[in-house]
């Protein structure tokens, strides 16, 4: 019970009102000091004007037919339209994964498997030509791509199921997939065969990119650990191999694995030029992957090693139990990074003469006169579209990253 | 009963000498195998092709033009030059590129810290689009849009009546030109080098004894500018300068700009685009840098009474230097290896000048060329690198 002697204080006052609410913040963070507040004056409308320019440049006299009239070349290249349906198919394939993904995550995942939805739904009703110029586009290939939101469905379905939502199951069926997919692309036994240097479009550069991760990363988890190894033989291989593959730009690697790897290899072996630069691609990925690593595996205190010893764990368990998880959760931003970069290296292929998405859309800009105006819109679009990939990429490693606690103990 | 205590040995397939040396041994015979193997089939290929392995094309004629040269070049050089020409252009953008990606990244990774939000964001989205984007996409934009910008003819883009650009006689800007070896000039340069060392030395000392700031390298950067201006003034007075700013100017066939120093457009778009992509990862290398120094020792700084300049300078910066010069090196030697693009654009570089090279002489000697003069610049950007590293390392003193 309060008397008339106890101090009460009074009610906090609130804040001023310029320090709070979106005052406060413009105060803050537009107008903090004089030159602060002259950038602000000054950028401000720079900025709108550009922004302005730029929108008004793509809704008025940029003209994106040269897209809207070609998206199967885009997509597939020159994957022969008769058998469109299967690279379709391999779509549906890859999209229970994302559903999979979605339910056993949520959070980021769920996010990107909405974004997925989105964007397969918007292809699948606009109104554009998916297959050639003049061509209508038969009904079922928009029924392929809307049977997308169904498969998406179904891999929700299983990650929900806590019989199927296991990691591996996830990892298991993602080998899976990718491998039927790749048979599907060249033709199970019984099917007409489409050489792999039919291939092209967005679906070549993400199939590069695909496999790339896949082997990259194991070749090279081992390159690092032969690098640090005692064995001086090893040692040198390792550190040969990865200092030429870091030291000579991929682009005179892949022009080399076109002229010379031929000659290397016995005569009519059959290693397509797809082939050849996929590997090109994967080792050039595994010497860098191979370096961050080892980074890693630098960072980490030697009494990690030393007390699993004292436990009496066996070399080999020393190292992938305790050496490797801790050093590759160290170093996930530099890993994606390399991912990321390997991604956008795919788009060097052209030097072995495959019509990934950006040669593809520069051979229909020299081959069609009614387009010879339209590189700028060609070259945005496909920045564009390559930016998807990558940024989505680094997003989700921000995610992991986090949620590994990278940076905490 | 004597229980038998006898050391047996660890049976020999465990034993870990044996092992490692097997598994040396057995990886080492599985490569010298597969080299031999594919060298065995190159030497039959070439053979059966009649490309032969030798060295002695180096000696012949090119007799292929080179589009754009530093060095001067002309169709009757040998290979051997040739090589050094294409090599000396891959330096070139190397060099100019490092340096102002170098100035752009730091600048844009300072403005992505900065207090104010418009910029900051601005410095972001910067970053965010160019390094998402493959290079060679951004090549070929950049290239198209040189290329759509107006002919020499139509009149072209003129900067203060010093820059032209235009879509086919390329950039031309202000450049110094010699107009006879500036010996005694170039003497008195050196002259005031050595002077502003000793200045440098001079105020450094007496710093270190009054406490007062004396500013050391500001100081001996004046001398040797000041002795160098003075000599270039007197030169100019007596009546032969060393050399003169030369300023293009519309002159020729349809006033295509003479004077100062072109570039091509191939090798302008090359720049601009190898500058933005490498700047936007320097910028994030930067960043990184900068808030990896804690917030205690710039606290701990102002609070000394330390200006933000100065601790900027004296306390954040050289503590953000260690993390950011090992990535920034490993960018340099990234920009170097990118500009192998110039082939698909058309400027002669190493790598493209090399490609014409396997038409008419042998691909294997080529090949082993042109990754020698890639690890060469490789290793020698590390080695300044390092170096460099080593000196800003914590000395424990």
């Amino acid at each position: 019970m309060a008397t008339a002697d106890t101090w009460q204080p009074a009610p906090s006052m609130p804040p001023p009102r310029t320090e709070t609410g979106w005052i406060g913040w413009a105060r803050a963070n537009l107008f903090g000091n004089w030159l602060s507040g002259l950038v602000t004056v000054v950028t401000v409308p720079l900025i709108l004007w550009a922004v302005w320019r730029m929108v008004s440049w793509v809704i008025g006299p940029a003209d994106w037919t040269l897209i809207a009239s070609r998206p199967q070349q885009f997509l597939i290249g020159l994957y022969p339209t008769e058998y469109a349906w299967r690279p379709l198919t391999g779509w549906l394939l890859v999209s229970i994964l994302f559903g999979m993904a979605a339910a056993m995550w949520g959070g980021a995942a769920r996010r990107i498997a909405l974004g997925y939805g989105i964007i397969t739904v918007l292809l699948g009703v606009l109104p554009y030509g998916l297959f050639h110029e003049g061509v209508v586009m038969p009904w079922w290939v928009r029924a392929f791509i809307l049977g997308n939101l169904l498969t998406l469905a179904l891999g929700y379905g299983l990650g929900s199921n806590p019989k199927t939502a296991k990691p591996r199951t996830f990892v298991l069926g993602g080998v899976g997939i990718y491998v039927l997919l790749l048979l599907i692309l060249i033709g199970i036994p019984g099917m007409e065969e489409v050489a792999p240097r039919k291939w092209g479009g967005l679906m070549l550069n993400l199939i590069l990119a695909v496999s790339g991760i896949f082997f990259a990363f194991p070749i090279g988890v081992l390159l690092a650990l032969g690098r640090r190894s005692n064995l001086p033989v090893v040692k040198v291989l390792c550190v040969v191999f990865i200092e030429v593959f870091r030291g000579v730009p991929l682009i005179t690697l892949l022009f080399m694995s076109q002229v010379l790897v031929p000659l290397a290899l016995p005569a009519n072996f059959p290693v397509d030029s797809v082939t050849r630069a996929a590997i090109v691609i994967t080792l050039f990925s595994a010497a860098y992957t191979a370096e961050n690593i080892r980074g890693g595996l630098q960072g980490l205190h030697p009494g990690q090693a030393e007390a699993a010893r004292a436990l009496g764990l066996p070399g080999w368990q020393v190292t992938m139990l305790i050496q490797l998880p801790q050093a590759i959760r160290n170093v996930i931003p530099a890993i994606v990074g390399q991912f990321i970069a390997l991604f956008k290296d795919t788009s060097l292929v052209y030097i072995v003469g495959m019509l990934d998405i950006l040669e593809m859309g520069r051979s229909i800009v020299q081959g069609n006169v009614q387009f010879a105006d339209n590189a700028r819109e060609l070259f945005i679009f496909v920045a564009a579209v390559f930016w998807v990939f990558t940024y989505t990429m680094s997003f989700v490693s921000r995610r992991v990253e986090r949620h590994l606690g990278v940076g905490q103990r | 009963m004597r229980l038998s205590l006898t050391y047996q040995g660890i049976p020999i397939w465990r034993h870990s000498r044996v092992l490692s040396w097997t598994a040396q041994i057995v990886s080492g015979i599985l490569v010298v195998a597969a080299v031999a193997f594919f060298i065995s089939n190159i030497a039959s290929a070439m053979d059966s092709r009649d490309i032969p392995f030798n060295w002695t094309f180096l000696n012949r004629e090119y007799s292929t033009p080179i589009s754009e040269t530093l060095l001067p070049y002309e169709e009757s050089d040998t290979f051997a030059y040739a090589f050094l020409v294409a090599a000396t252009n891959t330096l070139m953008v190397s060099v100019v590129g490092v340096i102002l990606a170098t100035t752009l990244g730091i600048i844009v990774g300072a403005v992505q810290l900065s207090g104010n939000w418009v910029i900051s964001k601005v410095a972001t989205v910067f970053v965010e689009v160019f390094r998402n984007v493959p290079l060679l996409v951004q090549l070929f934009f950049w290239y198209i849009l040189l290329l759509g910008l107006p002919s020499v003819q139509q009149g072209g883009i003129v900067l203060f009546d010093a820059v032209y650009l235009n879509n086919n006689a390329g950039l031309s800007f202000p450049w110094p030109e010699g107009q006879q070896l500036p010996g005694v000039w170039l003497l008195c340069v050196a002259a005031s080098i050595a002077v502003g060392l000793v200045a440098r030395v001079l105020l450094d000392r007496r710093e270190t004894r009054t406490g007062q700031p004396s500013y050391p390298w500001l100081g001996a950067i004046g001398v040797v500018f000041a002795g160098a201006v003075v000599a270039w003034i007197v030169w100019i007075v007596i009546g032969n300068a060393p050399f003169v700013m030369s300023v293009p100017h519309p002159e020729g066939r349809f006033g295509h700009p003479e004077g100062g120093y072109s570039i091509s457009i191939e090798l302008t778009a090359l720049l601009v685009g190898l500058i933005i992509y490498t700047s936007a990862f320097i910028a994030e290398i930067v960043r990184g840098g900068l808030q990896s120094v804690s917030r205690g020792q710039s606290e701990a700084s102002r609070s000394l009474g330390l200006g933000t300049m100065q601790t900027l300078r004296f306390v954040t910066f050289p503590q953000a230097l260690r993390v950011i010069v090992p990535p920034l090196i490993s960018q340099y030697l990234n920009l170097t290896k990118n500009s192998s693009l110039a082939l698909a654009i058309g400027y002669a570089d190493l790598t493209s000048v090399a490609k014409t090279m396997t038409q008419t002489a042998p691909a294997v000697t080529i090949f082993l060329i042109i990754m020698g003069i890639y690890l060469l610049y490789s290793l020698t950007y590390s080695l300044i690198g390092n170096l460099y590293n080593r000196h800003i390392q914590f000395t424990g003193g």
